[in-house]
């Protein structure tokens, strides 16, 4: 990891020169660590068993990216194209598939750079569990749940291992767009609203109310120093209430993100090799390579789960009427995925990091517009990488057509299950008690894929 | 199909299959007719082909021994493979092809695999097969090895004896050592338990503390600084009676108290469904709400209105009109997904809903299978559940359906039938059509059938949009009316598509089980409301005034509020309780009784103190040694700081101003997503389901999705962040600051002033220098950072009042 300047410097340099009187930056200043108090919520805490992976990046594509045109080749559905099948009319794989890596894995010719990374790519070809709208299967895929709001994977994540930097939030989420089912995907729903994902915007300010409103540095300072005074008086009359001792410390993390979130956001001390990893240009700060690198970025700093959803409820991989539509969003996730993990394994963050690709479905082996598909939950494909699970490696599979898992299906809750796993967790242990009962992520069920992990 | 079994098995299954009668049972049989005795050759057959395969491959997760049981099923007895789990029975005896064990162990249907982890051979499920077909021929279960499911029923026997269900009883108030302390009843149960640990009362809180908590706890907002004045100064002996009563009197009072309830019944603007629909008419209902608290209506009435409103006899048109749309607490039950077909879905969500708002229990948990902990068992969900199917919930419109319908029209019977009748029919008529041509735009694939069909639709569509344009002026509700009355059958495993026996619509067994009447026409809501207000139910009574006593302490009596059953917490003061609900009964259902019983008790009063010998004995408060310190609420956070800047309209909201109908063409790509900016109470605000109403979001808002029975209290950096940087925070200080300047000239008395507002109490010598050193160092800085001479006055002001209004201080109650 990158040697951070501690909470001394950081702390010291926005002090220099200003007339402040003794107050809240005097008590930044005290403590060097931010050391997070035993009560708090988001103190790092060990799972249930060593871990492979210490955090998560989860990659969302939105729409139902197509199983038949990623990492499911389907050979025997290419020369049964045009036929009649249940009534229907197959649609042959639209695009070709090529060996990848040492593995010798089957990639689609949409991601050539994905492609060249298939020796760390653990491909699942046996998803199953979801649902075919949209809103119901994004959900599905984020919480479990198909129908009712639960609390979702990052959230779950959080709660169980509370996050490594107090200045930064445990969940980040990175989403130009509103997603299906809005903000209920990142929501903490049931656990403790600090798990709640955070949407970090791309622009000027990436998290409602991070810019300072004040018109300088210097009146800030003042204004908390001031309401420093306020509630250390207010609470020395009422001594031992940690919620009043705990909303003095939320301003502490508060002028913490203030400051460290825009640096984080600074991609200006990234050389020209790593953007061109990402296809970045310098000064750009938006599209997928943009939210990949800040995704590693957050990672090294001790962010628990970033989670990156590509495009929003419209212009997705919704490809009803033809399945070119995949090009232009299989454009821009391409280089910056494959930029991603490439630049976390130089770096020695893919060992202990767990990089997730998903979607909410995959599509129809028939057609529904011309040279379309139409949503297709039964099955389809998804892939691990880094933290725990064996690379260049291919879990499951689909029937000749793409219709049904054939072999080792893979339930959504052993997806997560998974997942868990490898953080550390006993999937049937991480609960949270509501409404009489333990709820978890993986409902009553749910099988750790065993077979993945290395 | 016996082709890989070996030929001393093929012999065993003749003697088998001969030793059978030759009719084969019918699923009658599973259930309640016992086998015949097994031959000994079946016996051997069993023991020594199919117990292996159930032995090695299924117990692990299905046997009484399993560390877990998986599904609700134990295969490793006669009565677990018949009654089955969540499938209902795993073997019908005799018939293969309709058993759930060997559809699972085929492997043909992906999503329903057993074993989950590897197939069993080809041989080993002939055998299966095989053995069902014969009819499951096994040994008997031994009475002894009783399998723990069977602690189902036991477990019922115990839970009917859980203290919840037990009838409200009317204790008379104990005695106590220290006679002086009481001021009511109320007192003596909490002193009384305080005394016999050993503990005392925190003493009474002053004045000033009090009419802050108690304004705020009565109407959301903080007490004027005159009113805090005229009640220090008042020395009647009555001078808290009469503040209880003004504050009770208030407008203010049913938007607070109606908020309250709006949380319970999850309120919303818009469906939840993947549009999120907008349900324009709903306003009328939260009015109902408000108005209701406000006129302090029987609290067993105002349940009546709400489930059965429409079935009511009515004193008048206005108020045949508010039962109607009282029952908007159903009709707003949430929607799901794009299409009709997910109803039950809602139909679950409106039982949750009464279950944990009004009875105190979580009967959805008895939609798939017996309530694991409660006497609830899955027939009563489907009696409930009938009674709300036979009824037409109005219908939001959704993306395939974009049009709302079955709305109920509030105009009297003589304008109904004369002038709108004949709008109404052609629109009933436009829906048939279009519910009857949208399937077939759907079923088929493609050209010129799809076309025309799709045409026809949107031709219907459009015509139906002319309609409503055309409509002659008049309002709808939002709400329920009767539909066609059905029993519906219980759903294996709560799939709506598996059906099992007939569930006869009814209530709960545990509340006496009633049933609705066969001559009675209608769904039987009216029944239910009967059957939920009748004074000897044990539940509604209790879980109100344990709501109540919540909302006044910060914790209830029972500290689950919305779960009475056994995995609740049981009460901390049970007599107290139950002397609280009978006192509630005699009362006619009163809230506001209730309220003056409580704020005006000794209990309420008591100072919010630290303890330290209390906090080791008692660090929770169960026994209410001290008060409750809490955070403002969401609402009161924004209202306060509205009211205290002068912005806040204090005018009731009405309807918000969404686009009309025609014009939507909401989706799961476009979902509706707005805000309705507005300078009234929070409680006015519209309030959606796909994302809570943003500022309201950073405080722990109610979720609009399932019945919030307290809000939680996160302490989380986004809201420091809100108090540093909001445009809110910013506005609302600035016009702090300009109405200061403008009513008050000098500076010290402006200190003065901005105390009393935003705190209740006048500032401290220290805190007035302290404001004066403020003013001027921040002065120095904002010229520094650039502020123009003129604005620097007002700025110097708004930054003060900006800390003032962030402050513990503020955001408390003590």
């Amino acid at each position: 990891m990158h040697a951070l300047p501690n909470r001394r410097q950081v702390v010291g340099s926005l002090v220099g020169g200003s007339l402040l009187l003794p107050g809240i930056v005097s008590e930044l200043l005290a403590a060097d660590a931010p050391a997070p108090r035993p009560d708090d919520p988001l103190a790092p805490r060990p799972p249930h068993f060593p871990a492979r992976a210490k955090r998560v990046i989860f990659l969302f594509m939105t729409g139902g990216v197509s199983h038949l045109e990623s990492f499911d080749p389907k050979p025997q559905l290419a020369r049964d194209a045009g036929r009649t099948h249940n009534g229907r009319t197959l649609l042959g794989p639209q695009f070709r598939f090529a060996r990848a890596g040492r593995s010798g894995m089957a990639v689609s010719e949409l991601f050539p750079e994905i492609a060249s990374c298939a020796d760390d790519l653990c491909v699942i070809r046996s998803l199953h569990g979801s649902h075919f709208e949209h809103f119901q299967a994004t959900l599905g895929v984020h919480t479990g749940s198909l129908t009712v709001k639960r609390p979702s994977i990052g959230s779950w994540v959080s709660y169980g291992l509370g996050t490594e930097n107090q200045n930064l939030p445990s969940f980040v989420v990175l989403a130009p767009h509103l997603p299906y089912a809005g903000t209920q995907v990142w929501s903490s729903d049931f656990l403790p609203a600090c798990h709640q994902g955070i949407r970090l915007l791309p622009g000027d300010e990436p998290i409602r109310d991070l810019k300072r409103r004040s018109p300088s540095e210097a009146v800030q300072e003042m204004e908390l120093d001031l309401l420093s005074r306020f509630n250390r008086r207010h609470g020395e009359a009422r001594p031992s209430d940690p919620l009043l001792a705990g909303r003095m410390r939320s301003f502490e993390t508060a002028f913490g993100m203030q400051r460290e979130m825009p640096e984080v956001l600074d991609l200006s001390g990234e050389s020209d090799a790593t953007l061109a990893l990402y296809g970045l240009e310098r000064g750009q700060t938006d599209g997928f390579g943009w939210q990949c690198l800040v995704a590693r970025r957050m990672a090294e700093r001790g962010v628990r789960f970033v989670e990156l959803i590509d495009s929003g409820s419209s212009n997705n991989w919704d490809s009803h009427g033809a399945m070119k539509d995949h090009i232009p969003r299989a454009r821009s996730v391409d280089r910056p995925i494959a930029g991603l993990l490439k630049d976390l394994k130089s770096r020695g963050l893919l060992d202990d990091t767990l990089v997730v690709w998903t979607t909410e479905f995959g599509r129809t082996p028939h057609t529904d517009g011309p040279t379309g598909r139409s949503h297709h939950p039964y099955v389809f494909s998804s892939w691990l990488a880094g933290g725990g699970v064996k690379g260049g490696t291919v879990h499951g599979s689909s029937d000749d057509y793409g219709y049904f898992p054939a072999e080792d299906p893979v339930h959504l809750h052993d997806f997560h299950a998974t997942i868990l796993h490898l953080l550390g967790f006993d999937h049937e242990r991480l609960t949270y008690r509501y409404s009489g009962r333990d709820f978890r992520l993986t409902d009553v069920s749910g099988r750790v894929v065993r077979e993945i992990l290395a | 199909m016996t082709r890989l079994i070996d030929a001393r098995v093929l012999l065993l299954l003749g003697l088998l299959v001969t030793a059978l009668p030759g009719e084969l049972p019918g699923q009658e049989t599973a259930e309640s007719e016992p086998m015949s005795r097994p031959t000994a050759a079946q016996l051997e057959f069993f023991e020594k082909e199919v117990r292996p395969i159930l032995a090695n491959r299924c117990y692990s997760c299905h046997s009484a021994g399993a560390e877990r049981i998986r599904g609700d099923l134990v295969l490793d007895s006669r009565a677990g493979l018949l009654k089955g789990g969540g499938f209902g029975p795993a073997v019908v005896p005799g018939r293969p092809d309709e058993s759930p064990l060997i559809e699972a162990v085929r492997y043909d249907d992906p999503l329903f695999r057993m074993p989950p982890d590897e197939r069993l051979s080809d041989r080993e499920i002939e055998v299966l097969e095989t053995w069902v077909a014969a009819g499951a021929p096994g040994p008997p279960d031994d009475p002894e090895a009783a399998r723990p499911g069977g602690a189902a029923e036991s477990l019922s026997v115990e839970a009917a004896d859980w203290w919840s269900f037990q009838p409200v009883q009317n204790p008379d108030p104990p005695e106590v050592r220290d006679e002086h302390w009481p001021r009511s009843p109320i007192d003596r149960f909490v002193l009384a338990q305080l005394e016999a640990n050993g503990m005392r009362p925190a003493p009474e809180t002053d004045r000033r503390t009090f009419i802050r908590r108690l304004s705020f706890d009565l109407t959301g907002l903080p007490p004027t600084p005159e009113e805090v004045e005229a009640f220090l100064r008042d020395e009647g002996p009555d001078a808290f009676e009469r503040l209880v009563d003004r504050l009770l009197a208030s407008p203010q009072y049913g938007e607070r108290w109606g908020r309250r309830w709006l949380d319970l019944v999850r309120y919303a603007d818009t469906s939840g469904c993947n549009g999120d629909f907008p349900m324009p008419e709903a306003y009328r209902y939260r009015n109902y709400v408000i108005d209701r608290f406000n006129r302090d209506t029987p609290y067993d009435e105002f349940l009546e209105e709400q489930i059965a409103g429409d079935l009511m006899p009515s004193d008048s048109e206005a108020q045949r009109r508010e039962r109607v749309i009282a029952t908007g607490y159903l009709a707003i039950s949430r929607r799901f997904s794009s299409v009709a077909e997910e109803f039950h879905l809602t139909l679950d969500d409106t039982i949750d809903n009464l279950g944990k708002a009004v009875l105190g229990l979580t009967i959805s948990c008895a939609r798939c299978h017996d309530h694991k902990f409660d006497p609830i068992p899955q027939a009563d969900y489907y009696a409930l559940y009938g009674i709300f199917e036979s009824s037409r919930f109005a219908f939001p419109g959704t993306e395939i359906y974009r049009h709302p319908k079955d709305l109920v029209p509030l105009v009297d019977e003589d304008r109904l039938t004369t002038e709108l009748q004949p709008y109404l029919d052609r629109m009933a008529d436009l829906d048939e059509q279009m519910y009857a041509t949208y399937p077939l735009v759907e079923m088929l694939d493609t050209g010129k059938e799809r076309d025309a069909q799709r045409a026809i639709f949107k031709r219907l569509l459009g015509e139906r949009d002319e309609l409503l344009k055309s409509l002659p002026e008049f309002g709808w509700a939002y709400a329920v009316s009767e539909g066609e009355p059905t029993d519906t059958r219980i759903h294996l495993k709560g799939d709506h598509e598996r059906l099992g026996a007939v569930a006869p619509r009814g209530f709960l067994t545990i509340l006496g089980g009633q049933q609705v009447p066969a001559e009675e026409p209608g769904s039987g809501r009216h029944a239910l409301a009967g059957w939920i207000t009748d004074p000897e139910n044990p539940l509604t009574a209790r879980v109100l005034v344990n709501r109540v006593w919540q909302h006044h302490f910060g914790e209830g009596i029972v500290r689950t509020a919305n779960d009475f059953g056994t995995r609740g917490d049981p009460p901390t003061h049970p007599e107290l309780l139950d002397w609280l609900a009978s006192r509630f009964l005699d009362q006619g259902w009163s809230i506001k009784a209730l309220h003056r019983e409580i704020v005006l008790s000794a209990s309420y009063r008591m100072a919010s103190i630290a303890d330290p010998r209390s906090a080791e004995r008692d660090p929770e408060n169960r026994l209410l040694w001290t008060f409750n310190r809490r955070r403002l609420d969401a609402e009161e956070i924004r209202d306060a700081v509205l009211r205290i800047s002068g912005a806040l309209d204090p005018s009731p909201g009405g309807p918000h101003p969404f686009p009309p109908v025609w014009e939507w063409r909401y989706s799961q790509h476009k979902p509706f997503v707005d805000d309705y900016p507005s300078p009234r109470r929070s409680v006015y605000l519209m309030q959606q389901r796909i994302r809570l109403q943003p500022l309201l979001a950073i405080f722990d808002a109610a979720d609009t999705n399932t019945s919030t029975d307290r809000r939680k209290t996160s302490t989380t950096p986004q809201q420091a962040l809100f108090s540093m940087n909001d445009a809110f925070m910013h506005e609302q200080a600035a016009r702090l600051a300009d109405r200061l300047s403008a009513e008050v000239p000098d500076p010290a008395s402006r200190i003065d002033r901005a105390f009393r507002l935003a705190l209740g109490r006048p500032p401290r010598e220290a805190e007035v220098l302290e404001a004066q050193a403020y003013l001027d160092a921040i002065d120095l800085a904002l010229r520094d950072a650039g502020i123009a001479d003129d604005r620097r006055p007002s700025a110097a002001w708004s930054s003060y009042l900006r800390v003032l209004l962030s402050s513990n201080a503020f955001l408390f109650i003590d």
